[in-house]
């Protein structure tokens, strides 16, 4: 077991940021840390780093335990925090060698690093600019470049794409993919549900502090795999008829993205009688009963959706 | 990682320009002063011309400024997001904050001598004994900058700390007599020799032009022993923030 975190409490002040939180990696493997914002991904993250020093629990990390002390510990870590944190007036070369130097390399390994590093991030021709000059996209590869530069053995990734243009994302995606295919193990955290499934073989999902459930994608869609998902699109959808849904005695979730209901039913009772009939006066466009996804099962399982987090 | 510390301090420009050309004016505007209009400096000076003193003077008042190079970089590393992301390494605390102060001490001190240089060509200002007034320079600057490391771990924010190095670096040149002479009186004159760290400085720049060295060697003692007490301050203060 690369890492292991058991029943991990974090208070701030009142908030209960980690409520008996626990997360069990092994080497090698990718995983997916799903949650809406404010759930404690970060918290739980810094824990696990020794960044902050946790309430009750214990955190196990490459079998030494996390004390806040364990240098060794940090050297075997690469973390890409949430926020870009590059020196802006200072080249991507330097900020490249100067994390590198944090972790005792020489200065030839640093040198020969860097190469392969702006390769991997695709930043090549641009070492030598500073930042400031760079795209979003860009600055976002170079913070993950700085994490990668010491050859960590663990990998952690915090909301690593938040604010990005598609293409930088999907190049991001696609690296993150490779360096899974070369044995590096990851948490790569994000609320994003398409990134997660892209990227994860093993997912946990997050929420209020809790872990509420892990596992690989097929697994956690069987999970819900008795529900059906009826997708209902109108010409004028409300928050009036939202309640009214929920408040059918069938129906287990819905929610409201744009002009389109998304409605979870155990499977096998017939309430779209029920469901046409309250939204037939908002003029129905199309109606789907689907395969579940990831989103259906963070819905089914938190009674939320991801994207309205997003925007708040 | 002092290098890269020290290619960082030198990317601020603009806070250079100041901390060099703002004392050149100073200086060049007290200078006409006391040349046209009759004016004592308020300083101590011996046989020194005014325009020695004055540039003393106003290096040693731009050091405590300059002090805001040391805690304003150290802030942007210990008060944001980057706190987590530098101390997610296996780097000691310890070894950032030297970095930064050692390589803050020798852009402050370079600005200091860059001063020295300029006012010596521009405004012909003579340096007798000049490695020994350097020296003291830099045993200044060290103070200054540790005093401002000290200020912001012990506030734990730059705004406060940008507020007392105004406060301090605005006050204290008067009780040198910098800006205006000083009631005459014994009270002034201890006030005006010893009253502070940059009194200290400036008499022990002063002595050692003058050919006094037992002053000399007792200021420079006593700021000496105010850097290690400010260095002492510092352990405790390191381990605060540290987990
Ligand atoms: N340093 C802190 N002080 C006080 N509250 C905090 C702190 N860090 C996080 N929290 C709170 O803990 C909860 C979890 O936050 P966080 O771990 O940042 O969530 P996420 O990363 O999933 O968005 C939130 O309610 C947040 O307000
Ligand atoms: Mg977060």
């Amino acid at each position: 077991m690369l890492l292991q975190v058991d029943e991990v409490i974090k208070r701030f002040g009142s908030t209960l940021a980690l409520d008996c939180c626990s997360m069990q990696v092994e080497e090698g493997e990718v995983i997916g840390l799903l949650g809406p914002n404010g759930a404690g991904k970060t918290t739980c993250i810094r824990s696990i780093i020794g960044l902050i020093p946790i309430d009750e629990g214990s955190i196990t990390v490459f079998s030494q335990k996390q004390d806040g002390k364990n240098r060794e510990i940090r050297r075997n870590i690469g973390y890409v925090t949430q926020e870009i944190t590059i020196y802006e007036q200072m080249s991507g070369r330097d900020n490249l060698a100067f994390f590198a130097s944090l972790y005792g390399m020489d200065k030839l390994s640093i040198a020969n690093r860097i190469e392969e590093v702006a390769q991997i991030i695709g930043l090549e021709g641009r070492l030598d600019d500073k930042p400031k000059h760079y795209s979003g996209g860009m600055k976002r590869r170079l913070n993950i470049g700085c994490a990668l530069i010491h050859s960590p053995r663990l990998i952690i990734m915090d909301e690593p794409t938040v604010g990005i243009d598609p293409q930088s994302r999907s190049f991001i995606l696609r690296f993150v993919k490779q360096l899974a295919r070369d044995g590096s193990t990851i948490i790569y955290t994000s609320h994003y549900i398409e990134e997660v499934e892209a990227v994860a073989s093993r997912i946990y999902i997050m929420d209020n502090g809790h872990m509420i459930a892990q596992g690989t994608l097929p697994e956690l869609i069987a999970r819900i795999q008795g529900d059906h998902f009826i997708e209902v699109e109108v010409r004028i959808a409300s928050e009036e008829k939202k309640l009214q849904l929920q408040q059918l005695p069938d129906v287990k979730e819905v929610a409201l993205e744009g002009n389109r209901y998304r409605i979870v039913v155990p499977g096998g009772i017939p309430v779209l009688d029920k469901i046409v009939l309250i939204l037939s006066e908002q003029g129905l466009v199309t109606i789907n009963t689907k395969q579940p996804n990831l989103e259906d099962v963070f819905l089914t399982l938190t009674g939320k959706q991801l994207r309205d987090e997003v925007q708040s | 990682m002092i290098a890269f510390q020290l290619k960082r301090s030198s990317r601020d420009l603009v806070g250079h320009t100041v901390l060099i050309l703002f004392p050149l004016a100073l200086i060049f505007f007290f200078d006409y002063l006391y040349k046209n209009v009759n004016i004592e400096t308020g300083m101590g000076m011996g046989g020194q011309s005014p325009i020695t003193a004055l540039v003393i003077g106003f290096a040693l008042t731009f050091q405590i400024y300059g002090s805001a190079i040391s805690f304003e970089t150290l802030a942007e590393d210990l008060y944001s997001p980057m706190h987590d992301r530098i101390f997610s390494s296996p780097v000691e605390m310890r070894s950032i904050i030297l970095s930064i102060l050692v390589s803050s001490t020798l852009v402050s001190f370079l600005q200091t001598a860059i001063l020295l240089v300029f006012s010596s060509i521009i405004l012909g200002a003579s340096f007798p004994s000049l490695p020994f007034v350097l020296l003291v320079l830099l045993v200044s600057v060290v103070f200054n900058q540790l005093f401002g490391t000290v200020l912001l771990l012990l506030t734990g924010g730059v705004k406060t700390a940008n507020m007392v190095t105004t406060i301090y670096g605005s006050i204290v040149p008067m009780t040198v007599g910098l800006y205006f002479p000083l009631p005459k009186g014994e009270f002034f004159r201890l006030l005006r020799m010893y009253g502070s760290p940059m009194s200290l400085a400036n008499t022990a720049s002063l002595a050692v032009m003058e050919g006094q060295i037992r002053l000399f060697i007792i200021c420079l003692a006593v700021l000496l022993l105010l850097i290690a007490v400010l260095f002492f301050c510092l352990q405790p203060l390191i381990r605060r923030i540290s987990i």
